[in-house]
């Protein structure tokens, strides 16, 4: 006979899952009480939504399903935001609650809440566990759905009591789903797209996540490399593309370069890979890509149409759809686009205004990027710093820009990047977050310091929450309402107060540049050490990213300067 | 005015998930109907929707882990008048008056 607690994780274990972040507390203290011996790392973070962004940061570096455990009622509602972030990001994540006895479900017992109810629309699948004999086939299950097609987060809630109970245990279950995904597509799809190419003029690829979650980047570079066609990413598909390649223009959006808005403004014939298209991307939809006739590659139906129709679904996993197409196009013949690429990558549409360049937080950025280490991740928070790192990310590491994109979850960074430390410990592993962001999240330089990970954490720090301020600068009349963070506490101190090394750096020193000795000698001394380390960065409070398409104006209604 | 079939496993939370699919886009449901069918179960749906909407809410549909069938019809009269049968109070007034005073005594 075993106890539930102990049958639980072995169903972890049989899902191939090593490590676990969480935090204890009254419900789910058995399964605690059963951790050791167990084979499963857990990390205590010092809150939960720090442990579900760790787990969503192990996911998103390794592509493999991070699990989070937290305890019935306020321990699971602070899970909810990092739910609800991995459902918006498509990241593979499993909620592990402890709920309260199930004889007390019902009845507003201590420390009770519905978390079934309260993430339904937040997760793609979940179970409140309702006996013991039930925990094989809910992990089993739960795992797959998380994994499965465009991946989710999963939540499993378990009574306290069934964690105690015992049961003679027979092995870990294994799930079959019944339903098949629908294959809509077929060759007449494929011969359609070609036909679609061999009238197209101004033809453009757009890649989003979805081409990192399938696995599918060397297909893909290699259908790009054939097409020959301008390309260009969301914030969460950089990396996918070289940026060394020559039809390579940058990231595409709200913040996007200048290149990249306006080749996707202008072109006839757009090719999608994995990406929902949302507002960030296309800014207004009603004139985003007005011309365009658009083929759209995405493993969930769902995401079709949202903003635009497309003329040519091509439903499916990205590893299977791309070199099949890709196949079925090295004996098309295509119409010669050298023309729109020398247009669409001309220098004429250098990717940032030569002042924005100048700004000496693109100066710090490139500075910091510039010294890592091929196999670094970067991680970005969410603010004008995030988008700043975007603009600026040269890497072709698919996994190697990690943010909370759709979300916009502030708080997202210095957790995440526990995750990715503990699954990458041979990456150079940065954080770059805002004043704001850092404080949303900041107990968990507490658990940097225990684990003594080696995070290069930065703190771009401008007295302000930066993004709002810049919106409310240029659309609401320079009314700062309540942006204000001049009364900041000193990030140094506190860093030393958790035992972390930290210094501070004045967007001064950037006035020079390449920089002097003396900063050159700062940035290696940061990105050298083999400790935890925190630079803050104060940089100007009014610096705003640009270029900017307003909330509502179409991609080519750029901002560059205030007007 | 659009009615939907939707069939689906009758598993923990699938109906639910269907319905948040509607009213987070704060489309009102007049009428609704769910039952077990031939193979599993069906809800039935009577939503003033536009064809962007139409689109948007059988793909959310189908994305749910356990809905095997969208299709949409033609309402019934009895749909759009709203004239299925209503049982009485549950619990019954008097019952519960009942309790109300047992509960103050």
């Amino acid at each position: 006979m075993r106890r539930g607690a102990e049958i639980f994780l072995a169903c972890l274990r049989a899902e191939g899952v090593e490590l676990v972040f969480g935090y204890p507390g009254g419900a789910i203290m058995p399964l605690y009480d059963a951790l050791e011996g167990s084979g499963i790392r857990h990390v205590l973070t010092r809150h939960e939504q720090g442990a579900v962004f760790a787990a969503e940061g192990h996911a998103r570096a390794t592509g493999q399903v991070g699990v989070a455990i937290a305890t019935s009622g306020p321990g699971a509602t602070n899970l909810v935001t990092g739910i609800a972030d991995a459902k918006m990001d498509s990241v593979p994540l499993v909620c592990i609650t402890g709920q309260v006895r199930s004889a007390l479900i019902g009845t507003d017992a201590f420390q009770e809440t519905d978390v079934f109810g309260l993430t339904l629309s937040l997760t793609k699948w979940s179970r409140l566990v309702r006996s013991i004999e039930e925990i094989p086939e809910v992990i089993a299950e739960g795992f797959h759905w998380a994994r499965e097609g465009r991946p989710g987060p999963v939540v499993i809630d378990i009574p306290t009591d069934f964690l105690k109970a015992k049961m003679e245990f027979s092995g870990p279950a294994k799930f079959t789903p019944k339903r098949r995904p629908q294959d809509i597509n077929g060759e007449g799809a494929f011969a359609h797209v070609i036909s679609l190419l061999g009238t197209a003029a101004r033809p453009v690829a757009l890649v989003g996540a979805g081409a990192k979650l399938s696995g599918a980047i060397g297909e893909l570079r290699q259908l790009l490399d054939a097409l020959n066609v301008p390309a260009f990413a969301t914030v969460h598909g950089l990396g996918a593309v070289p940026p060394t390649a020559p039809y390579y223009l940058g990231m595409v959006g709200m913040h996007g370069t200048r290149a990249a808005n306006m080749a996707l403004h202008e072109t006839d014939l757009l090719l999608v890979f994995g990406a929902r298209l949302d507002d960030r991307v296309t800014g207004d939809p009603t004139r985003f890509a007005p011309n365009a006739r658009i083929v759209h590659f995405e493993v969930d139906p769902a995401q079709l149409d949202r903003v635009r129709s497309c003329e040519v679904p091509i439903v499916g996993d990205l590893a299977q759809t791309v070199p099949a197409f890709h196949k079925r196009i090295s004996n098309a013949k295509l119409p010669d686009w050298t023309n729109w690429r020398g247009v669409a990558c001309g220098p004429d549409r250098a990717e940032l205004d030569p002042r924005g360049l100048a700004q000496p937080t693109i100066r710090f950025l490139d500075e910091l990027f510039g010294r890592l280490p091929e196999n670094s991740v970067i991680l970005a928070d969410v603010g004008q710093h995030q988008m700043w790192a975007a603009q600026r990310y040269r890497s072709a590491l698919p996994r190697g820009f990690i943010t909370s994109g759709g979300l916009g979850a502030m708080g997202f960074a210095l957790p995440a990047a526990i995750g990715v430390q503990l699954s990458r410990p041979d990456a150079t592993v940065l954080c770059v977050s805002g004043d704001g962001g850092f404080q949303m999240n900041i107990q968990e330089l507490a658990t940097v310091r225990r684990l003594n990970l080696p995070i290069k954490m930065v703190i771009v720090d401008n007295k302000y929450l930066g993004m709002v301020r810049q919106w409310q600068q240029l659309f609401y009349h320079r009314n700062y309402a309540e942006t204000d963070l001049s009364d900041n506490p000193d990030f140094v101190e506190i860093a030393k107060a958790y035992r972390i090394s930290a210094s501070r750096l004045c967007e001064d020193a950037m006035s020079e540049y390449p920089v002097t000795e003396e900063t050159g000698e700062a940035f290696e001394r940061f990105l050298g050490s083999a400790e935890p380390e925190l630079l803050v960065f104060d940089c100007a409070p009014e610096a705003n990213v640009y270029p900017m398409v307003p909330a509502g104006a179409a991609l080519s209604e750029m901002l560059f300067e205030e007007e | 005015m659009k009615v939907f079939h939707i069939y689906y496993r009758n598993t923990q939370g699938t109906l639910m998930r269907i319905l948040t699919a509607v009213s987070r886009r704060g489309i009102e449901i007049p009428y609704l109907h769910a039952a077990a069918s031939e193979n599993g179960h069906r809800v039935d749906l009577l939503l003033e929707v536009n064809p962007k909407q139409i689109g948007q809410l059988c793909r959310d549909w189908h994305a749910i882990v356990d809905v095997s069938d969208v299709r949409v019809g033609v309402p019934t009269v009895e749909m759009l008048d709203g004239t299925g049968e209503m049982s009485g109070p549950q619990p019954p007034v008097a019952a519960g008056r009942r309790s109300a005073g047992a509960a103050m005594a």
